[in-house]
């Protein structure tokens, strides 16, 4: 039997050779998914880990109320078990501590009453921390001078200036204000610093404001004023006695080189970290916590390895069931080759266990040849296709290499297929019988019936899968598209059938020979759709791989789009000033925004925890240029956006750079009265910055106000009046104060302010003058009657005259605030909610609901129910126009803007991020970051990388399993072809009705798989999109068919196949001659 | 070398060579033939296997070409004509019929007849009278939608023949056109194409080595070796009415 299959391999080797081609792809493409999911999978999230974020790898322990003595040993202690638990890499730590209050001399601050407060701080690598504008860096004092010479400290700018401190200057810090006081020390100050933004300030006491009038210590109901750090060395620090209020240990793992299992065995230990901690410190302090978002940063990265993982196992399941179906037909076209072979040997008596024998045989050598081929080709295509984008761009680029995942796979991919092999090769010859193949007939019935039901399943399955993150759906992913494209191409081959039957019907009419003979082969010889299901379901699993790359593709650009919002996001990390707007317009050249970014609270919900429901206020009169995300029912941003903005835009009076603003006041009646302005000044971004003045006693003669212009074109756009009783002396401030008469008065007074704007007459400039409006501010605003404003130019400007009348009854702390502004009173503010909020309110259009930003309470109306929010993805959000918003917290008194960010459109500099960054005002995020990050990044640049080696894969099947069907076809049907030259027909014609016959079949596959891998596409791509963390995508994937793309690939696998059928015809054609007719007569 | 001394002949052969092969192992499949056929008789080629038989037949009907010699079919110089000129030959001139019957598995039986006629681009409606025609002919009238495999043998070179006869040939070469139908089964078909030359007045020439095929023959030729066997040639005997009977 050996030498029988010996002489037959020397025989049939190109057959043979066809064979191994086939079998060889499936374990190759195996070969290569197993690399994605482990060598790859591992290397892409070590590459993940140290791409990460500082933020997202730092772990930092907190602890408070250390006690002199113990601060230094703690915070070694501290450093101690961070590094250990993120052993084994190496850590570096950073630490950040503060003492607890400290009085401060009346001499240094107040002079009003209220106590004073300061504290000492220390930040390691503070030059990374802040810049030094004047001085130097604090030194370390050294041991032997610690209790005698003072501390050498920096403060920040705003500190300096309240206190009038100076480089040199000294300063008395008294003793702590604890139980436990540590004995007062002095400090000089070395330096005057400005805090660098997203550099952790936000965690000082203060918030690196450097002063609080209205500082809350817990000691005492009565707010203190509180100011400072004095920043010295950490060793002064920790060493000098103080106790420490608040100590913070920051360690940054050294992840440039992650392995796997030194990932795992950090995301073991963190969780144990806190109570190591807690041990170690013992009592020594209050309070201590580690934290850290690095176990939640592993938990992602591995989520959307998982969901990668499935997805390219997904293909290579796909890939399976493809290379099965090519070596099925490969197969039956074998054993159809070799039907007289068998039957002779049957008649000689060889057992049917004895051909399983020599078929198992042939296709064990098969496998072992095909696994041994696939093994290296594997490694090869891997490392090549690592070294393509995106895969490259995402730092996978590997060596080819050997595992022994991929050896498993690639092996066990070559003894399944040659499983297959063998059992067509022993299976009882096709049906004769009537009867049997109607059995026939039916169990293909049967088994169509149950892939459509299994596929069917898994949609479902699919369809119901949960949003959040979940493993569940895995088992789902990975088969329903070979489930879905098999099934499909099955039935789809079903319809193709009567399809050519019906050109049979037609060719029975026409006159000619070839083209009917061509219509009457396709639609009568069940050979001619032998390779049907194949031809079928590699067009589909084609289509399909193209159809889910621009699915996914499009998916994350969606993603990407609403995560951020718009093209350019700056979050800023303090509050904007005035000028701000402009830089970053400089920095990126595009359209530029204050935008309101925050948690806000409707009514009384607060939203769940972590969760709250969001504000997103943006200009919207230019919504197209600045909101991204994706809209539904073909609208645009610029349909939202004008239904939310108010209908002009508040152009106020131009207050020229540097104008000496004066305010005149009169007040009738008994009682003295005062005012402390507030202007609120616009620039030409929208940006508006308010500028409190000092209070201004209403005597009838001019003040001066501060210096608020400080930029080039500012517009003033309201003015708010709040009137206390009672002088104040000009220049002390007040921040902070309540506006609230002390003593109960009565009758009514009437006053009359007068704001001048010196320079440019208000007509002045190319904005029209708006109409200014006076009101009377809530909560009270009963207590002003008759308010009013008047906008009159005079030789010495612009000048804004507001008059009211005072009720001076009422409760004393009944606010009296006259507020004008360069618009009317914007009633409810029209907002567009989310599809979230809208549920979780029950709010619908028309809806009138009430936000609270800030303190504030400002009503809104809905005007519509947007699927979401950019910026904020499946959130319970609101969207509003962002001067609307301002102008109804502005009548209600309250002229904070509340800008949490810049948001930038259509930027028009390449490296407008960079240069935004260079700004240092705060985060910057970019949609084309975001994008490359959600597309190309570590973690995902596998699942495009195998949806890409799917389509190839594909193209191969086809091609191989076409040829071999032609050329078994035509060797099978060569006297049939000499005999049509015998009737007549020549070369040519013959070769058209064979071509004819055979692209009359490809054709109406290739549509049919087509049709399937749209179908697929339009079903379940969107459904086998997740996001990053294995969640459902926001917004919900929406089906891609990228037509050019797909036409492409039909019409390169048409003209493939067409190219090898005209090959293999024309040679059978000049074979098929008189010696076939010999032969057989 | 012989010809029909009264008739114009329909068929000549002059001096056809034909060698397969090269060398050593290269075979002579035939030698020198040369004879005539008159048109509208029945002419049985005779000769055991291998004699070059079909190798004739084949180079008659176009299919293959001599190393020498002419062929001429009603005129025309079969061994001048190219690709183009041979296919239509076969159309319009000469028409076979095949051992194994030749018939296209996936035609029904009227199809199979209408091809020919297809190729000459009949017209449909004709097309249909004329395979009705046919099939009524060769006694087939009842089976015209049957598959070739749905018939029996001598049904199936029936068909073959009235497919020949489709395109209203001059000369129909039927290459053992009985040999593997059973005695009975190829009387009758031998005895449809003594019929068919009555009747449709069409030149047979069929190769065969069955006595009584023969006997039906209004002439025989022998081949022995490649050669025409000058002894063998002649009419045949035991003509009845023009038609021979044993």
């Amino acid at each position: 039997m050996l030498r029988l299959l010996a002489l037959r391999a020397r025989a049939q080797w190109p057959l043979l050779a066809a064979l191994l081609t086939v079998v060889m792809v499936g374990p190759t493409l195996l070969g290569i998914c197993a690399l994605l999911v482990t060598r790859t999978a591992e290397q892409a999230l070590e590459a993940a880990v140290s791409r990460a974020a500082p933020d997202d790898v730092d772990v930092t322990a907190y602890t408070m109320t250390v006690r002199g003595p113990d601060a230094r040993s703690v915070a070694d202690d501290t450093r101690g078990v961070l590094t250990s638990a993120l052993a084994p890499f190496a850590a570096t730590t950073a630490a950040r501590a503060s003492s607890v209050m400290r009085s401060l001399p009346a001499t240094r601050a107040g002079g009003d009453g209220v106590p004073a407060e300061t504290y000492l701080s220390s930040v390691e690598d503070l030059p990374a921390r802040a810049q030094l504008t004047i001085g130097r860096w604090p030194r370390a004092t050294a041991d032997a001078a610690k209790h005698a010479a003072p501390l050498e400290a920096v403060v920040l700018q705003p500190t300096a200036q309240v206190l009038g401190l100076t480089l040199g200057s000294r300063v008395h810090l008294g003793s702590e204000l604890s139980s436990d006081p540590a004995p007062a020390v002095d400090v000089t100050v070395v330096g005057v610093v400005r805090p660098l933004p997203g550099t952790g300030w936000d965690r000082d006491p203060l918030t690196a404001a450097g002063y609080d009038l209205a500082y809350q210590d817990g000691r005492s109901v009565r707010p203190v004023h509180a100011y400072g750090p004095f920043v010295v060395d950490l060793a002064d620090l920790l060493t000098g006695g103080s106790t420490i209020d608040q100590l913070e240990i920051i360690a940054h793992p050294d992840l440039s080189a992650p392995t796997r299992r030194g990932l795992d065995t950090v995301a073991e230990a963190m969780p144990g970290a806190d109570r190591r901690l807690a041990r170690t410190l013992g009592d020594r302090v209050r309070i201590e916590r580690v934290a850290s978002r690095l176990p939640l940063t592993l938990l992602a990265a591995n989520d959307q390895q998982r969901v990668t993982a499935a997805a390219v196992l997904a293909v290579a399941v796909l890939g399976s069931v493809l290379t099965a179906t090519a070596l099925a037909l490969a197969g039956r076209l074998t054993a159809g080759v070799r039907a007289d072979e068998t039957a002779l040997l049957s008649a000689l008596g060889v057992s049917r266990g004895q051909l399983a024998a020599a078929a198992t045989v042939e296709a064990g050598t098969l496998a072992v040849l095909a696994a041994a081929l696939a093994i290296p080709a594997s490694s090869a295509l891997h490392a090549g296709l690592t070294h393509l984008p995106p895969m490259a761009g995402a730092g996978l680029a590997v060596q080819p290499g050997v595992t022994g995942v991929q050896v498993l796979a690639v092996a066990g991919g070559a003894l399944a297929l040659a499983a297959v092999l063998v059992v067509l090769a022993v299976r009882p010859a096709p049906a004769v019988s009537d009867r049997r193949r109607r059995r026939e007939l039916l169990a293909r019935s049967g088994a169509d019936l149950l892939l459509v039901a299994f596929a069917a399943a898994g949609w479902w399955q699919l369809h119901s899968q949960p949003t959040g993150s979940s493993s569940r759906a895995d088992a789902v992913l990975v088969l329903a598209p070979a489930l879905l494209l098999t099934a499909g191409s099955a039935l789809a081959l079903r319809l193709v059938l009567p399809a050519l039957r019906g050109a049979d019907r037609l060719a029975r009419r026409a006159r000619g020979l070839v083209l009917p003979l061509a219509a009457f082969e396709a639609a009568r010889r069940p050979q001619a759709v032998a390779a049907g299901l194949l031809i079928g379901l590699t067009c589909a699993a084609g289509t399909f791989g193209i159809g889910f790359d621009a699915t996914w593709q499009r998916s994350q650009h969606d993603q990407a789009d609403l995560s951020v919002g718009t093209d350019l996001a700056l979050t800023l990390t303090t509050p904007p000033v005035t000028g701000q707007g402009a830089a970053v317009s400089a920095a990126t050249g595009g359209a530029v925004s204050p935008v309101t970014d925050r948690g806000i609270a409707v009514g009384q919900w607060l939203g769940s925890a972590g969760d709250p429901p969001r504000l997103v206020a943006v200009d919207t009169s230019r919504a197209e240029d600045l909101l991204r995300g994706r809209l539904n029912g073909g609208r645009s941003w610029t349909d939202v956006g004008a239904a939310l903005a108010p209908p002009t835009r508040a152009t106020g009076v131009a207050v020229p750079v540097g104008a000496a603003l004066t305010l005149t006041g009169t007040a009738t009646g008994a009682s003295p009265l005062t005012v402390t302005p507030r202007l609120l000044l616009q620039d030409a971004t929208g940006l508006r910055t308010p500028c409190t003045g000092a209070p201004v006693p209403l005597d009838g003669r001019a003040h001066p106000l501060p210096a608020c212009a400080t930029a080039e074109g500012l517009r003033l756009v309201a003015v708010s009046l709040p009137v206390t009783a009672g002088v104040t002396a000009p220049g002390n401030v007040s921040i902070g104060s309540p506006y609230t008469f002390d003593e109960p008065l009565a009758g009514d007074s009437r006053v009359a302010v007068t704001l001048t704007v010196p320079g440019a007459p208000a007509s002045a400039g190319t904005a029209p003058r708006s109409p200014w409006t006076a009101t009377s501010a809530a909560p009270a605003p009963g207590q002003l009657v008759d308010p009013a404003v008047a906008l009159t130019s005079t030789p010495a400007g612009t000048q804004l005259r507001m008059t009211t009348t005072v009720k001076l009854e009422g409760p004393p702390d009944a606010a009296r605030n006259l507020v004008a502004t360069a618009f009317p009173a914007p009633g409810p503010v029209p907002a567009a909610v989310s599809a979230r909020f809208a549920d979780e309110v029950g709010a619908q259009r028309g809806s009138r609901l009430s936000l609270t930003v800030g303190t504030t309470p400002v009503p809104i109306s809905v005007t519509e129910v947007l699927p979401t929010v950019p910026s904020a993805p499946g959130a319970a959000a609101v969207l509003t126009d962002l001067d609307t918003l301002s102008r109804a917290l502005v009548v209600s008194g309250n002229l904070e803007f509340p800008v949490d960010a810049w948001w930038v459109g259509h930027p028009a500099q390449g490296d407008a991020a960079v240069r935004v960054t260079a700004l240092h005002l705060g985060t910057v995020t970019t949609r084309a970051a975001e994008t490359a990050r959600l597309t190309g990044g570590p973690l995902r640049a596998g699942l495009p990388a195998a949806l890409r080696l799917l389509v190839p894969a594909s193209a191969l099947l086809l091609l191989a399993g076409v040829v071999l069907h032609v050329t078994c076809d035509l060797q099978i049907r060569a006297l049939e072809v000499a005999r049509l030259r015998g009737l007549g027909m020549s070369r040519r014609e013959i070769r058209t009705v064979l071509l004819g016959q055979h692209v009359g079949v490809l054709l109406p596959l290739h549509a049919a798989g087509a049709a399937v891998g749209a179908f697929a596409t339009g079903i379940i791509a969107p459904l086998l999109v997740r996001s990053d963390i294995g969640a459902a995508p926001v917004p919900a994937a929406l089906a891609s068919w990228p037509w050019a793309p797909e036409a492409a690939l039909l019409a390169l696998l048409l003209a493939g196949c067409t190219l090898a059928v005209a090959a293999v015809v024309t040679v059978q054609a000049r074979r098929a001659d008189v010696a076939h007719l010999r032969v057989a007569s | 070398m012989s010809a029909g001394p009264t008739v114009r002949p329909l068929l000549t052969v002059r001096g056809v060579h034909r060698r397969f092969g090269t060398g050593p192992t290269a075979v002579q499949a035939l030698r020198d033939v040369s004879f005539d056929v008159a048109a509208g008789t029945m002419v049985a080629l005779v000769g055991r296997s291998g004699s070059g038989k079909t190798t004739l037949l084949n180079i008659i009907g176009g299919l293959d070409r001599p190393d020498a010699g002419t062929v001429l079919v009603d005129g025309t110089d079969v061994t001048a004509l190219d690709e183009d000129g041979l296919s239509r030959l076969r159309r319009e001139k000469v028409a076979y019929v095949f051992q194994t019957f030749g018939l296209i598995p996936v035609l029904s039986a009227a199809e199979n007849v209408g091809a020919p006629l297809r190729l000459a681009r009949t017209p449909p409606e004709e097309r249909e009278r004329r395979v009705e025609l046919l099939l009524e002919l060769v006694g087939l009238a009842d089976h015209a939608q049957q598959r070739p495999g749905e018939l029996s043998g001598g049904q199936q070179q029936r068909v073959a023949i009235a497919r020949a006869l489709a395109a209203s040939p001059r000369l129909l070469i039927a290459d053992e056109p009985t040999g593997q139908l059973d005695a009975e089964t190829g009387l009758s078909v031998m005895a449809l194409l003594r019929g068919v030359v009555e009747s449709e007045g069409v030149t047979v020439l069929v190769s065969t080595h069955d006595p009584v095929m023969i006997a039906l023959a209004d002439r025989a030729i022998r081949i022995v070796d490649g050669q025409v066997d000058g002894r063998f040639e002649g009419q045949v005997d035991g003509q009845v009415d023009g038609r021979a009977t044993s």
